[in-house]
Formats: structure tokens, C-alpha cells, sequence
């Protein structure tokens, strides 16, 4: 039989010209980097350069009279001090508004969390910078990290694995006069493990992507981030073509590679957290 | 017994030391979302209702409804509101129509457990940095040196203007766009595609029923939940476009691609307090009662 085979091929064709269009701008982006003025100007389809340069990555070395390790550094700081605040507060308070939803005033937090997270994320902004101006906030990486740490698809995720937990399980440690204290972290915590692995990994990539609020928030370029950096970069005048996409290869690359390390987990935790939310 | 009365204490003060236990937990969590969440909303409709100059002192000046009059009294905010909406409408329908039929495509037999590193490829600008994969997209459009018109031309097919013509920004954006959200969607819909039921193909394939009609008839009504989630997710993603705008249009040329939420930042960043928040009211309302309607029909309307 033929005919079933030759569909199988023109298959897997389609298949792969759908996914060049999904990849070919990463390789393009990472070729553009290393390649001279001229070899972008004579060849611009050309993804293997006949010569590397580094230049590039020299060129964006410094930055706004700022050197590209401050704006790595926030990079790694605020993702990483948002993820853990993001994590502790949106577990605790999906496992409290899941154990007791009767407890008074639990009913309206809910119901205000609801509002805040169908606001469009990008005009909830704008009034941020006013409530960072009051705060004396404005300008401060704590101001950037307290934004951050807003988690909508985080409290879905904990939710639903809080949720899934056999009620029999938490019933047997009150009859042994557990505490709640107790409950949570020797019985619920340690079957957490996979919705904690999940949501991790979920708000780090999410909060290395992020760039507006950042802007927002901050006073001069010494709170920047990589994408914001990126930006700020790409609108100057007179552009480095090379730097830019110097810049945007080392945003992206810890990006995909965590997400090719982990593509199940995080495919996975998007997909129930959509659903829930 | 004497151990019974100790008892009955000590579940008394359980009672109240779980409870607090409970407050406890919740607290930093509820403190996050009134102080970013609830009262950046509130200072939002607040502002709404105050004259710009006057927003940020200490006695803001009420002026009623002055600025939603002055909004759609406005030619460029209509204007804006219109690009939004067309914009919204297709991004939507095409979004979803490629990304079901590429979901349906994944999960037919034809690629069978090669799948996966396509499903990986697809989703992989999800997880990119926004402003990463859009400054890309811009270069990639540039005239002297971007792969697209060097690509067409090398095929011998018309050069594309990209975004520097009023009528290809448009569609420039949509296709850098959707090369950012419609691996979401086909996701989600791969996760329906697994959940089918089988049974009904193999009775549909007894009954001698077409591809179409079986597709009309047997896949869609199944794939109801994640046709929801998806034009859900979709219109509120399409409705509020702004990063991919900042990045390479910056709502232009001219207004051609001027949305909303970019129009309302625009104004914000020239101190148009009040015109700007009542923009972002109008569209917070929009969105709301959009999503609430979808939801609604979704849930109802009987799938034929």
C-alpha cells in the first residue's frame, strides 16, 4: 500500500511548515546576533553566518550608561523574589478560601479577587503607578515585586489540586485533633509537590516576560529588566540591529530552555489553569 | 470523667485557634489583592470622574461624567474603538479556525506519536517573552534587511509592506500575533481532542457519514468546552492588543492600528488622568460584559 504512506509524508510536511513558521524567528533572531552588518545586508535569509562576530554582545555590554549585568541581575532577582511571593501567598490563601469559604469576609475577598483578575491587566497598571506614588513605592524593585506577585492562574492551579484532595484524608487528621497548622503542613503539603513543581515553573516564565508594570513603576533604567531593557534598546535612535537581537537571544534563551527541560509540566499547568480559571 | 470537660475546652479553643489559623493564611494574600488589585481599580473608576490636571493632588476636582462625554465626543477615540473592534473579530475567528483545524490535524492519526515535538514547536512562543518575539517580528518586516521580503522575493511573489503601509500594518500585527497566542488555543484544543469519545466516530463511520458531516455533527458538539475556554480567552486577549502594538506599530502608520488600550496608555503618558482611566472604565466594561454573554451563550445554546 502506497497511498496511505505518501499521506503520511505529505503529513509530516505540512506538519514541519507549520512549525518553521513557529521557529524559524528564534533561529533568525540567534543568526542575526552573530552576524556583520554586511553579511545581514547581502544575506538576510542566511542562518549559518560565514564568520561569527561577537560584536554584538560587546556593543550591548553597556547600556544606558548601565552595564547589561545590572539589568541580568534584576532580571534574575525580580523573577525570582516575585515567584516566591507569588507562591506563598496565592498556596496559603487558596488552601484558607478552600478549607473554610465560610469564614466571614472569605465570600468577599473571593469575589474581589475575581474582580481584580478579570480587569485588563494592561490598564490596571496605570492606577498602579498612582498606588506606587502613594505608597512611595515608585521607582523601587519592592514596588515591582509586591505588583508581580498578583498570581490569578496560580490560585486556579492551587485551587483545583486543594480540591482534588480526598476529604477523607483531612477528616481523619481532625478526628486525631490536628491542628490546621498541623494538617497543612504534614499532611497537605507533602502531596503538593507536583502542583507546587508546576506552578514554579509557570510564574517564572511568566514573570521574566513580564515588562510593563516594570516600566511603570520604575524612575530610570537602574530597576530594568531584561525586556525592558529590550525595549527602551529597541526604541532608541540610531539601532543596533545586531545588539538588539544580542538582547533578545539572552532574554529568550533561559526562557526556552527551562521550558524545554520541563515543556510537560508547564503545557500541562497552563492548560488546567486556563480551564479553572 | 473528669476528661470530658478539658475536652469540650479544648475544642472550643481548637476552633478558634484553626480559624485564625485560617485568617492567617489568607492575610497576605488578601493584603496583595486589595492593595495592588482592588484599590489601583477603584483609584482607576475614582479618576475617572476628575479633571486630569487635578488627579494626582490631594483634592482631585469632580466633574461628573465630563470625561466619557469628552471620550466618545472624541473622532480618534471612535476611530480607535472601531480598529478594536474589527481587529478583535478577526483575530478571533482566524485564531480559533487555524488553531482548531491544525488541533484536529495534531491529533489525527496521520502524524501518530511524532506529534508531540509539533505540539512542543507550537507552543513554544507562549512561553517567549512578549516584547522578545514582537521586537523579532518588526525586524523580520524590514524592508532593507528582514527575512519576510527577502523570503517572498526569493520566491518571485510581491513584496509585503508590512508594517510601514496603512494597508498590510493590519494584518502584519495579526499574523505576529497570532505566531504568539494560537499555540494556547491549539493546546487546548489538543486536550478536548483527547477527551473525545470514539465510540461516535466508529457509529458516524457505520452511519457512511462525510467528513464534514461528521465533523458538524459528532466533533464539534464535543469540543463545546474548549471552544468556550478558547474564544473566552481569545476575545479578552485580542481586545485589550498592546504590547505588540508598543513594540513595532506604536498605533501607527497614522492610526491605523491606534487600539484602544494603546490610545488610553498613550493619553495616561501625557498626564490625561481623567480621559485616560474613563477610556480604560469603558473598555473594562466592554470586556466584562462580552466575556459574561459568551460565557452565557456558550453554556445554553443547544450545539447543532
Amino acid at each position: 500500500m502506497i497511498a496511505p504512506n505518501l499521506l503520511k509524508i505529505g503529513a509530516y510536511g505540512l506538519a514541519i511548515a507549520v512549525s518553521a513558521f513557529f521557529v524559524f524567528p528564534y533561529l533568525w533572531m540567534i543568526s542575526a546576533s552573530f552576524k556583520s552588518t554586511e553579511a545581514i545586508l547581502t544575506e538576510p535569509l542566511q542562518l549559518i553566518p560565514d564568520t561569527l562576530s561577537l560584536k554584538a554582545y560587546r556593543d550591548i555590554s553597556v547600556m544606558s550608561g548601565i552595564g547589561l549585568g545590572t539589568y541580568v541581575w534584576n532580571s534574575i532577582w525580580i523573577t525570582f523574589a516575585s515567584t516566591v511571593l507569588t507562591l506563598l501567598t496565592t498556596a496559603f490563601g487558596a488552601y484558607a478560601l478552600y478549607r473554610a469559604p465560610k469564614l466571614p469576609g472569605f465570600a468577599l475577598l473571593r469575589v474581589g479577587f475575581l474582580l481584580v483578575i478579570m480587569y485588563p491587566y494592561m490598564l490596571l497598571v496605570m492606577p498602579v503607578y498612582l498606588v506606587m506614588f502613594k505608597l512611595g513605592l515608585l521607582g523601587t524593585v519592592t514596588g515591582i515585586i509586591l505588583f508581580l506577585s498578583v498570581g490569578p492562574i496560580q490560585f486556579f492551579l492551587f485551587e483545583q489540586f486543594f480540591r482534588s484532595i480526598p476529604r477523607e484524608v483531612i477528616e481523619a487528621a481532625k478526628m486525631d485533633h490536628a491542628s490546621e497548622a498541623r494538617i497543612l503542613f504534614r499532611i497537605v503539603a507533602p502531596m503538593s509537590r507536583p502542583v507546587v513543581v508546576t506552578v514554579t515553573l509557570i510564574t517564572i516564565l511568566l514573570n521574566w516576560a513580564q515588562w510593563f508594570p516594570i516600566l511603570v513603576i520604575s524612575r530610570s533604567t537602574d530597576t530594568y529588566t531584561l525586556p525592558v531593557a529590550l525595549l527602551s534598546l529597541n526604541s532608541e535612535l540610531g539601532v543596533n540591529f545586531q545588539g538588539i537581537m544580542a538582547l533578545a537571544t539572552l532574554t529568550t534563551l533561559p526562557v526556552i530552555l527551562i521550558y524545554l527541560a520541563t515543556q510537560k509540566y508547564v503545557i500541562e499547568g497552563m492548560i488546567s489553569g486556563a480551564v479553572k480559571g | 470523667m473528669k476528661a470530658n470537660a478539658p475536652y469540650e475546652n479544648g475544642v472550643a479553643r481548637r476552633w478558634l485557634g484553626d480559624n485564625a489559623t485560617f485568617y492567617l493564611f489568607a492575610a497576605p494574600f488578601a493584603a496583595l489583592t486589595i492593595v495592588m488589585g482592588l484599590w489601583p481599580i477603584a483609584l482607576s473608576i475614582q479618576t475617572s470622574f476628575t479633571e486630569s490636571y487635578t488627579a494626582l493632588s490631594p483634592a482631585p476636582n469632580y466633574i461628573g461624567l465630563v470625561n466619557y462625554v469628552e471620550v466618545f465626543n472624541d473622532p480618534a477615540f471612535v476611530k480607535s474603538a472601531w480598529l478594536t473592534l474589527r481587529y478583535t473579530v478577526l483575530a478571533v475567528v482566524l485564531n480559533l479556525l487555524i488553531a482548531l483545524f491544525y488541533a484536529m490535524f495534531l491529533s489525527s492519526a496521520l502524524l501518530g506519536r511524532g506529534a508531540w515535538i509539533f505540539k512542543l514547536c507550537c507552543f513554544l512562543p507562549v512561553v517567549t517573552p512578549d516584547v522578545a518575539g514582537y521586537i523579532v517580528w518588526k525586524w523580520m518586516y524590514s524592508g532593507d534587511f528582514g527575512a519576510v521580503n527577502a523570503a517572498l522575493t526569493a520566491l518571485g511573489l510581491p513584496e509585503f509592506g508590512g508594517v510601514s503601509s496603512v494597508s498590510t500594518a493590519t494584518i502584519a500585527i495579526l499574523i505576529a500575533e497570532m505566531w504568539y497566542h494560537v499555540g494556547f488555543y491549539v493546546v487546548i484544543f489538543l486536550a478536548n481532542f483527547a477527551m473525545l469519545d470514539r465510540s461516535l466516530d466508529e457509529a458516524a463511520r457505520l452511519d457512511r457519514a462525510g467528513f464534514w458531516r461528521k465533523f458538524w455533527k459528532v466533533t464539534l458538539p464535543q469540543l463545546r468546552p474548549a471552544i468556550t475556554i478558547n474564544s473566552i480567552y481569545a476575545l479578552i486577549q485580542f481586545l485589550k492588543t498592546f504590547t505588540v502594538v508598543v513594540v513595532i506599530t506604536k498605533g501607527g502608520p497614522g492610526t491605523a492600528t491606534n487600539f484602544v488600550s494603546y490610545y488610553a496608555y498613550r493619553q495616561f503618558d501625557q498626564a490625561q488622568y481623567g480621559t485616560a482611566t474613563a477610556m480604560a472604565t469603558i473598555l473594562f466594561s466592554v470586556i466584562m460584559v462580552l466575556a459574561f454573554a459568551l460565557y452565557w451563550f456558550n453554556q445554553r445554546r443547544d450545539w447543532r
